[in-house]
């Protein structure tokens, strides 16, 4: 795994655990989408799309999120 | 504004707090003035300036010299006019035969124990004494000088930037008051008494060895040439003074800069700035020889790789060669193979004109900014809760406040002009509270003393926070009426349940915090009940991996208690920089536009691209440990960094250099030579804030402007070499003065709408909102909603860092700042400063050194997970068991070689306050350093060799 990687899986798992801290999974992962969303350049978000789909480990809502990310960014791949 | 030298207007006597007016007669005028004013700043306000030289308008009135004596109908004798305040239906009278004599006789007394050197003196034709001498027309001395008398008393030249002569000293206690009372340092007496009365500085000692921090405060109050800058020495008086604003921290204090032709002679804090007030600090009052350092370099230079010498250029050649590489990158790796990092100690002009180069030029968002490091989560928090990026006072509300919190910040060392004034406030009766892992000054200053010191273990402090707002919900202390009518109620539920639960009492988390229960109980009481309470934090909050929930619990606690939107209260970020919170608002963050604007909403774009005649990309850019990562990998490769050493001041100082080496091309626009720029590629050499125009935004988000003073060495300001890099790169811009681009910045901004240049001089400055709703600024934010509608009670769960001490790391690191120095260093390290700073130490607390064999002065060195340095060791109790502390001053401290990649979770931010470390005796420089050096001295000769090419 680059460092890059490493350090967006680190990112990742650490959005998740903070940006609904106690709330129910579903919450988590649809605000940690969000804010990946928000803040990350495309290709970051590619990248750890990849890995995921590479069967990368990441933690429960952070695949959640991904999954939901994957189905925004294609749909707006398309529609670009 | 361009004005020929005349000493600033001194009314005498402080201004009142606004009270009923007085009507009063003096010298057959009728002047009303407010209850509580002096005799003397009545008389002052109708136009007659009574003679005094113990009293000063910075200063409470003294009556000590007895020159400003005057006749007032109905009382006996000749009251002190700066002491006898105003009352209705006075008849004063300030000039009269036997006022002459009386003021006469005084002032012969003291000109006879005075040296009559008045030619050769340094302050001839800018000394009060020897005004008031002539105001007084006083023709002979008939006492001589054959008694007793101190005109060869020694003088002090231990402080670098002024002298003390003792001989010209007429021991009117201005300096001992100024010292006291504007400073709040106590390092000035008045030691003796009758004839013996003297000037001492601590206890008998030189002004170096004693206590005084060199604010210069005492400087500026001094009447004569007993207290003088060696600047004004060495180059005599001022011909010529232009207001300008610091370029040291983000209290944005307003300067005259004295000059004599094209020098500057000396920065004299200036009366009518609004964040300081008259006052200032050792590093903008003296620290400004760096501008004109001989380690500046004035022409541009390139090379192709950064182990051949630099080529002298001319700047056609350094933005034709920037332009082309840019563009070979691009069309070899992609739109998004490079980006740019602008600077915090920029202008807003600057910093705006990178972030349209890269948005309208590069075709990307890779920009972002050193608030990144500092007080992105400030940013982040703020926004979510309260509606906006910042800070929501004047500093001049602390007057007001009842209760001070200060949290993760030590104003006193990093902020000493704010520092002076909540010193003020403090000594007046305010409560205050310390959060800090250490014992900062203010838990124990000279008539100053924390009512509570919460000495929190580095990386707890939202447990901390939450902690508190659990306390004050659970006795129900909390401001019912105020969350009701201006929070978002269901939010708040939401939140209530969240706090009230018991994993949050102050019992629960005393492992974790490190904090006595019952002290922290004590003290969210008191924040709650204590009256007006304000929050002042700075890095110590930010800097965490929970940076941003921290700042947001803090926001929760103003809003929890009803402290918000009034004079008194509010969240207040101390920021780093000077111009920390004007590139944050310039849209210099990789995912916004200007004015805190997402570049995801199309109508905001949309109004940038037809401004800009472009397509902007709706989509973030990295930030820049995304950058660096991905250069690492070798998709990104091209970086322009202006003003910016990240190779210093970056976390993981290994991994930047690093990442710096993998870049194709790098250009570097500074002053200096810095760290950053012995990787570059490309120098293109900056301006000093001395040389150019601009505004800079202070923490209080107060516009000031940075006027010009000198020319550009290099011949050309910091925007004019963006501009030329802009229009070679095919993005076209054609600013002529740095007043049109802020113009285009109000264009675009809506809280900029009435700002300009020509308001600006109008107001002097001007705190944003500035528009049609605010004309002249907004002093406090949210006083009758949040700018987002509703108070948002965000959720702040408390989770522990990832970055723990164990056996193997068992002690924490956390860095800050001291007084003399300013971030990298690079400013104040060319400078005299660095006589109170020479390097960084590390401080431990006695146990721990101890436990090790370290003693004061022995060579440690720190282990972390990431990397060590050297540092000396410096044994202290400010530090408690378990916690170890440094600055970052110096690049051979390398105290970022030992800090990790952890960052805040929402905004990266590095977490600078928590590093395991280990820390042992050793007897040499760590391996970095010695590479480091070797890397350093290789780079110095390339430098010394670069000839022209």
């Amino acid at each position: 795994m680059s460092r890059q990687i490493e350090q967006l899986v680190k990112m990742a798992n650490q959005i998740a655990l903070n940006v609904a801290a106690g709330q129910d999974e579903v919450i988590v992962a649809r605000e940690t989408a969000a804010h990946i969303r928000k803040f990350w350049t495309p290709a970051m978000r590619r990248q750890l799309l990849d890995f995921r789909r590479a069967g990368g480990a990441v933690a429960p809502a952070v695949a959640i999120a991904l999954a939901a990310l994957d189905n925004t960014d294609s749909n707006r791949s398309d529609t670009q | 504004m361009l004005q020929f030298y005349e000493p600033q207007q001194d009314y005498g006597t402080p201004e009142a707090v606004a009270g009923a007016p007085v009507q009063l007669s003096i010298d057959g005028r009728i002047v009303s003035v407010p209850e509580g004013t002096s005799v003397m700043r009545a008389a002052f306000e109708a136009g007659v300036k009574v003679p005094r030289l113990c009293a000063t308008d910075s200063l409470q009135a003294f009556g000590s010299c007895r020159v400003c004596l005057v006749e007032i109908d109905g009382m006996k004798g000749y009251p002190a006019s700066c002491t006898t305040a105003v009352q209705a239906g006075m008849v004063v009278r300030t000039q009269t035969d036997q006022l002459a004599r009386l003021r006469r006789n005084v002032m012969e007394l003291y000109i006879s124990d005075h040296p009559l050197d008045c030619l050769t003196c340094p302050t001839n034709g800018d000394c009060e004494l020897q005004d008031t001498a002539g105001e007084l027309g006083l023709r002979e001395v008939r006492y001589g000088f054959a008694g007793a008398n101190h005109l060869h008393a020694p003088k002090d030249t231990s402080n670098p930037y002024f002298t003390f002569d003792a001989s010209k000293c007429i021991v009117c206690s201005r300096c001992v008051r100024a010292c006291e009372e504007t400073q709040g340092t106590f390092a000035l007496t008045i030691q003796g008494r009758g004839f013996e009365s003297s000037v001492s500085a601590g206890q008998d000692e030189s002004f170096m060895d004693s206590e005084c921090v060199s604010c210069g405060a005492c400087v500026k109050a001094c009447p004569t040439a007993s207290l003088t800058e060696v600047s004004i020495i060495e180059h005599g008086k001022p011909e010529h003074s232009v207001v300008t604003t610091c370029a040291y921290c983000g209290v944005g204090c307003a300067f005259r800069a004295d000059l004599k032709g094209a020098t500057v002679v000396r920065m004299t804090p200036h009366n009518d700035g609004k964040a300081n007030e008259g006052h200032a600090c050792v590093k903008g009052r003296f620290a400004f020889g760096y501008a004109t350092h001989s380690d500046r370099i004035a022409s541009p230079m390139i090379r192709d790789s950064i182990d051949e010498p630099w080529r002298l250029v001319t700047w056609d050649e350094a933005i034709a060669y920037t332009a082309a590489r840019f563009r070979a990158i691009q069309q070899q790796h992609g739109r998004n193979s490079i980006g740019a990092i602008s600077s915090s100690r920029c202008t807003n002009e600057e910093v705006y004109l990178v972030q349209k180069l890269v948005r309208a030029g590069f075709g990307n968002n890779n920009i972002d900014t050193c608030a990144r490091v500092c007080h992105s989560p400030t940013g982040y928090g703020l926004k979510t809760t309260l509606g906006e990026s910042a800070g929501t006072q004047a500093f001049a509300s602390v007057a007001q406040t009842d209760v001070v919190l200060v949290m993760g910040s030590n104003p006193t060392e990093a902020h000493p002009v704010f520092g002076s004034r909540l010193k003020k406030r403090l000594r007046e009766g305010a409560r205050l509270i310390v959060i800090d892992p250490r014992g900062i000054e203010l838990v124990d200053a000279p008539h100053i003393r924390a009512d509570y010191h919460l000495a929190v273990n580095p990386g707890a402090n939202v447990a901390v926070l939450n902690a508190m707002a659990h306390v004050i919900v659970s006795e129900g202390l909390h401001d019912e009426t105020f969350i009701r009518e201006r929070c978002d109620s269901e939010q708040f539920a939401h939140w209530l349940a969240f706090i009230r639960d018991p994993r949050h009492a102050p019992e629960q988390l005393e492992t974790d915090t490190g904090v006595a229960s019952h002290l922290l109980r004590e003290a969210a009481r008191l924040f709650a009940t204590g009256g007006n309470a304000a929050i002042y934090y700075g890095l110590g909050v930010t800097e965490h991996s929970q940076g941003s929930t921290a700042v947001m619990a803090i926001a929760n606690l103003a809003m929890l208690t009803g402290n918000i939107g009034r004079e008194g209260v509010g969240v207040n970020p101390m920021r780093g920089q000077n111009n920390v919170q004007g590139s944050c608002d310039m849209g210099s963050f990789p995912h916004e536009l200007p004015g805190y604007r997402h570049l995801s909403d199309t109508a905001t774009r949309t109004l940038f691209e037809r401004e800009w005649n472009v397509v902007l990309d709706p989509e973030p850019g990295m930030r820049i440990p995304n950058m660096f990562d991905a250069a690492l990998d070798g998709e990104f490769r091209g970086l322009y960094c202006q003003g910016e050493d990240v190779a210093q001041s970056d976390p993981n100082t290994q991994h930047i250099q690093a990442a710096l080496a993998a870049l194709d091309c790098l250009v570097v626009q500074d002053i200096f030579l810095n760290e950053t720029a012995k990787f570059a590629h490309v120098f293109l050499p900056g301006s000093s804030f001395l040389e150019k125009n601009g505004t800079f935004t202070n923490a209080e988000r107060r516009i000031s402007p940075v006027r010009k003073v000198m020319q550009a060495l290099a011949g050309k300001e910091d925007w004019e070499v963006t501009q030329d890099l802009a229009n070679a790169m095919g993005c076209p811009m054609s600013y002529a003065h740095p007043s049109e681009i802020m113009d285009e910045i109000a264009r675009l901004t809506p809280t900029f709408h009435g700002v300009s240049y020509a308001r600006l001089d109008e107001l002097g400055s001007i705190q944003w909102p500035c528009n049609d709703r605010a004309r002249d600024g907004t002093p406090i934010m949210h006083v009758d909603e949040f700018v987002r509608g509703k108070g948002f009670f965000a959720l702040t769960e408390y989770v522990a860092t990832e970055e723990r001490a164990n056996r193997r790391f068992p002690l924490l690191l956390t860095t800050g700042r001291i007084l003399s120095q300013y971030n990298v260093g690079a400013q104040t390290r060319r400078t005299a400063n660095s006589s109170w700073h020479g390097e960084d130490t590390l401080e431990i607390h006695p146990h721990d050194a101890e436990e090790r064999g370290v003693k004061g002065g022995d060579w440690v060195g720190v282990q972390s997970r990431v990397g060590n340095t050297v540092l000396r060791a410096q044994v202290s109790e400010r530090v408690k068991p378990g916690v170890v502390y440094t600055t970052f001053h110096h690049p051979v401290s390398g105290a970022n070689v030992i800090t990790t990649d952890n960052s805040d979770w929402a905004t990266n931010c590095p977490e600078y306050k928590v590093t395991a470390v280990q820390v042992s005796r050793v007897t040499e420089p760590s391996a970095w350093q010695a590479r480091q050096r070797q890397f350093d001295r290789r780079q110095q000769k390339l430098l010394e060799t670069a000839a022209p090419g």
